[in-house]
């Protein structure tokens, strides 16, 4: 099921939320839950949704295990197993199509490759189960006792199937203790509302002029052509994934959850490895801890270990070679500016650190969206105008002027609401103003959202089928 | 003393102002009264949702929309049954035009509109020198699976099949209508739609791929050998609008439709002849010869094209204003559905069809694309919804059509075309003693014995440019060749007066 439909925003949700406050303690409450997070899950996969049990059942088993033994070997011995028990799911669901692929590929040999659909949201809920392997083996978390309680964290429907990936230690705590307060129902639902109409009214919309550009044979567009449109892209990505993670961290704080954010404006950074401490924030984080920090093969290895991580990052995004491209095109960068070093970077004109990381991360994202090699090379050469000479591309043409002038105001729209900006307007009324400044800036809220609500709504009528693009991974 | 009081009074009830609540109970009371706002506007609309009648067909999109799904255990585990159920949720919600409307007027916010607007819809790609092109649609781009099946899905059904049918004929438009239709001819074929602004109106252009048409020249030239010079065989293909009115600056993403239509011409038969209705039309673009919100051309360009054909086969034929014109004001057709311009609907158009002086003394046999009689009646019916307004003619595309005149000059004609051709026949009915009409996309039965067995004398292929170049004309050899040999009965003669 998808957030951005009206079936899950007004039959599943409301159901949902009605069963949820009518029971009174918080072990009904957690029924609740995780009932409706299988039927969430089962309605998209409804085999599938046995995985999910299985491995939050394996997982949680290898975690009591941890707890029980007292020998630190046999302790790293079970959470391997477990964590190999965890990547085999991803390999063979994710990646086993694309290895063997590959293996033909460099082999010549003509092994059937297997047709295995990926069960949706399993990059997610794998990485915290392995997440929480790893916190159990360092004992920053106590394992969960009660089998029904770690199954609520794996599958908790509002993140389960495309983020953020919730750390154990995030809601340990208020898995058993929570209190749902009236604050946290208010402003989750607004923050949810936000969520979906960044997703709706901006990520949609902006799709459907990416499609028209590079949703076709990319090799006569034009040079400004290619960079309008992959900026668009850029802003697609942000408002459809940032505006999903708005809709988990909402519904979980409704639910009395309090995740962590996944996304901080990273379009304002000023160098790449500050983009990736602003953008998806917990998948970085999560190979920050559990890759980069981890010596794997004998003592850590920084610039090893670096390109690694990387490596892995592109390669969790989708089982394509652009994908990995991608990881390792920010990974090189990285790599460059820790050459660098920070403090000289700081020291650098704003200006220029500011497009510098823009031209970068907008070139990313056409990596990114190019799973076609022969597109990709056809992107490289549009987007650095040699295509002008070799193939005799215009400079600018008449559509993207046209579709500029068609979207100008959804554009600058999408590009402030991408900056901090509203989150300043928002700190004025809650901390420069007195209770007065603060009840205008809450009922002028509570006025958008409705407002945003009803539009939302009102465009998904017209979108009986929109997946949101997160799904892939 | 009394100052004191005073003050305490006053302190008293400034402590009851709003900032003077700790911000913790500020914060809680706002959050109730924020609930008691979103709250009760969510329910509501879920609840309207569950209660209010749910459409079972879009006018706009001229479809069916998705119905309740079957369970079985089957398509519950495959997750069709799911699928499913959403989708006939969110396809079915109450007021779903009149939303769609709301959503795309909102849309038009997003940008600049200026007098000289272009809204692109679709991905047009640039059209390179007709040497370069392979028959059909070529150099047209291959629109992707994702959009193919939006705009299929929008387009399936010209005929939404339902209400617009003509009495007797109205069983016939079975469930099938809807898939069957998706292959609608002209805009499989698309370079891309373009919404234009000129003299104050909204103009919406399929722009064209190009193509050389040789599909379509040699089923004509077979045709011609099968049938021999006692039939006499027209070509007449359609331009479409943007042939007319594409601005300049986008010429070069529209390919020149005469030059297809003179390509068609090089390639067929001497005997077959050909009509290049291009010029004609041309010298009347200044008059409503085109609809502006929908794919066809007017009535009005339909008699222009009417009355060449009419000349070229040495025909007598009726000055337009020897008809009666009808009107129906408030037509928006389909291009609306496609490009989703607000524009296009706040902007629409008259539908303005002629009937011949001797309509009373004709009559029109309706029968099943494989010629089972079904009733007679009418050739121009009343529309129920004015969106539906081309279905005036015979009621759509899926049946055969034959028309008795009062002339009685042993002429047989009989018409194989697209839906461009509905608008053609009632200028005829002065013309020939029979007419006969067969959709070139439907037509069950072999054409070749069709037109021996019922001793048709003119053959006229009249159809737009799309499907004379494109995937369409694969169907004009499957007419000649298929079902071969069978008699074919006409149950319609015992109904005769």
């Amino acid at each position: 099921m998808v957030f951005s439909s009206l079936f899950f925003l007004y039959v599943f949700l409301p159901i949902c939320l009605f069963c949820y406050y009518i029971c009174k303690t918080i072990e009904q409450k957690n029924i609740v839950l995780i009932a409706a997070s299988l039927i969430f899950y089962a309605w998209g996969e409804p085999v599938w949704v046995s995985l999910l049990v299985i491995s939050a059942f394996v997982n949680w088993f290898a975690s009591r295990l941890i707890g029980y033994l007292k020998k630190e070997p046999k302790k790293k011995l079970v959470a391997a197993a477990a964590i190999v028990f965890d990547l085999a799911l991803l390999i063979v669901f994710k990646y086993s199509g694309f290895i063997v692929e590959n293996i033909n590929a460099v082999t010549g040999l003509g092994i059937p490759v297997p047709e295995i659909v990926m069960p949706i949201g399993i990059s997610f809920f794998t990485f915290q189960a392995i997440s929480y392997i790893m916190d159990c083996l360092w004992g920053t978390v106590k394992p969960q006792k009660k089998y029904i309680n770690f199954l609520l964290y794996l599958s908790l429907f509002p993140q389960l199937v495309a983020g953020p990936i919730v750390r154990y230690s995030v809601i340990d705590e208020e898995i058993t203790n929570r209190k749902i307060r009236a604050v946290d129902i208010s402003e989750g639902a607004k923050r949810a509302i936000l969520g979906i109409a960044k997703k709706v009214i901006i990520a949609n919309n902006l799709y459907a002029v990416v499609e028209q550009f590079f949703g076709t044979d990319i090799t006569n567009l034009s040079f400004c052509g290619t960079w309008y449109t992959v900026i668009l892209y850029s802003l697609y990505v942000y408002f459809d994934f940032s505006g999903y993670s708005d809709i988990a961290i909402g519904l979980g704080r409704m639910f009395g959850f309090h995740f962590n954010e996944n996304f901080n404006y990273p379009f304002i950074c000023k160098t790449i490895s500050e983009f990736w401490q602003r953008w998806h924030i917990s998948l970085s984080s999560f190979f920050r801890d559990y890759l980069f920090y981890v010596p794997i093969f004998g003592k850590p290895r920084k610039y090893f270990n670096l390109f690694l991580v990387w490596f892995c990052t592109g390669m969790w995004h989708g089982a394509s070679w652009n994908f990995i491209f991608w990881g390792l095109y920010f990974g090189l960068f990285i790599f460059i500016e820790t050459k660098i070093g920070k403090k000289r970077l700081k020291k650098w004109n704003k200006v220029w650190t500011h497009i510098y990381s823009k031209i970068i991360i907008v070139i990313g994202f056409g990596i990114f969206y190019f799973t076609d090699l022969g597109q990709l090379g056809r992107f490289f050469m549009n987007i650095s105008g040699l295509s002008m000479i070799t193939n005799g591309n215009e400079f600018s043409d008449i559509l993207t002027r046209d579709s500029l002038i068609n979207n100008l105001f959804l554009i600058i729209f999408a590009i402030i609401v991408s900056m901090p900006i509203l989150e300043k307007v928002k700190y004025f009324f809650y901390k420069w103003g007195n209770n007065t400044v603060y009840a205008a800036g809450q009922l002028g809220g509570t006025l958008i959202c409705c407002a945003l609500l009803i539009i939302s709504s009102i465009l998904l009528v017209d979108n009986t089928n929109n997946p949101f693009l997160y799904f892939r991974f | 003393m009394e100052n004191k009081e005073v003050q305490s009074v006053k302190k008293r009830k400034r402590k009851k102002g709003l900032n003077n609540i700790p911000r913790k109970g500020v914060e809680r009371g706002f959050a109730i009264i924020s609930l008691m706002i979103i709250v009760p506007i969510f329910f509501v609309a879920a609840l309207l949702m569950v209660i209010l009648p749910r459409p079972e067909v879009s006018e706009i999109e001229k479809r069916k929309l998705a119905g309740m799904p079957e369970f079985t255990f089957d398509s519950y585990f495959s997750g069709e049954y799911t699928a499913g159920l959403t989708e006939h949720y969110d396809d079915t919600v109450p007021y779903r035009d009149d939303l769609k409307n709301v959503g795309y007027s909102f849309k038009s916010l997003f940008g600049i509109h200026t007098e000289d607007e272009v809204k692109v819809v679709g991905k047009p790609s640039v059209i390179k020198p007709v040497g370069d092109n392979k028959d059909g649609q070529s150099e047209a781009s291959e629109p992707d699976a994702a959009e193919n099946s939006k705009t299929e899905s929008q387009q399936s059904g010209e005929n939404p099949g339902t209400e617009s049918q003509p009495e007797h004929s109205r069983e016939e438009s079975s469930q099938e209508t809807s898939q069957e239709s998706s292959e609608d001819e002209e805009v499989t074929v698309e370079n891309g739609i373009i919404v234009v602004k000129n003299n104050g109106h909204y103009r919406a252009l399929e722009l064209f791929g190009g193509g050389s048409g040789s599909t379509y020249a040699e089923a004509l030239n077979n045709f011609h050998k099968d049938l021999g010079d006692s039939v006499k065989i027209y070509s007449m293909v359609a331009p479409l609008a943007s042939e007319y009115y594409t601005p300049a600056s986008y010429s070069d993403f529209n390919a020149s439709q005469k030059d297809s239509i003179k390509s068609i011409e090089s390639k067929l038969d001497k005997d077959i002849v050909s009509i290049d209705i291009t010029d004609v039309l041309g010298e009347h673009k200044d008059e409503e010869i085109y609809f502006r919100t929908d794919h066809h051309w007017t009535p009005l360009g339909a008699y222009y094209a009417a009355e060449t054909f009419a000349k070229a086969a040495g025909l007598s034929f009726k000055d337009l204003s020897t008809y009666k014109k009808n009107d129906m004001e408030g037509f928006v057709g389909t291009m609306y559905g496609f490009t989703e311009d607000a524009n296009l609907n706040n902007d629409p158009e008259v539908f303005s069809y002629y009937t011949p002086g001797n309509i009373d003394k004709c009559m029109t046999y309706y029968y099943t694309t494989d010629f089972e009689y079904t009733g007679k009646g009418r050739f121009f019916n009343g529309v129920g919804d004015v969106r539906s307004a081309y279905l005036t003619f015979m009621g759509g595309d899926e049946q055969v059509v034959k028309v008795k005149t009062d002339v009685k000059n042993g002429k047989k004609l009989l018409i194989v075309k697209d839906s461009y051709g509905n608008a053609i026949p009632g200028y005829l009915f002065g013309s020939y003693e029979e007419i006969y009409v067969v959709d070139m996309r439907y037509f069950g039965l072999n054409l070749v014995d069709f037109v021996k067995q019922n001793n048709v004398t003119d053959m006229l292929f009249t159809m737009v440019s799309y499907s004379a170049v494109g995937d369409n004309a694969d169907n004009l050899e499957n007419l000649r060749t298929q079902a071969k040999g069978r008699k074919i009965v006409d149950e319609g003669l015992k109904d005769e007066d």
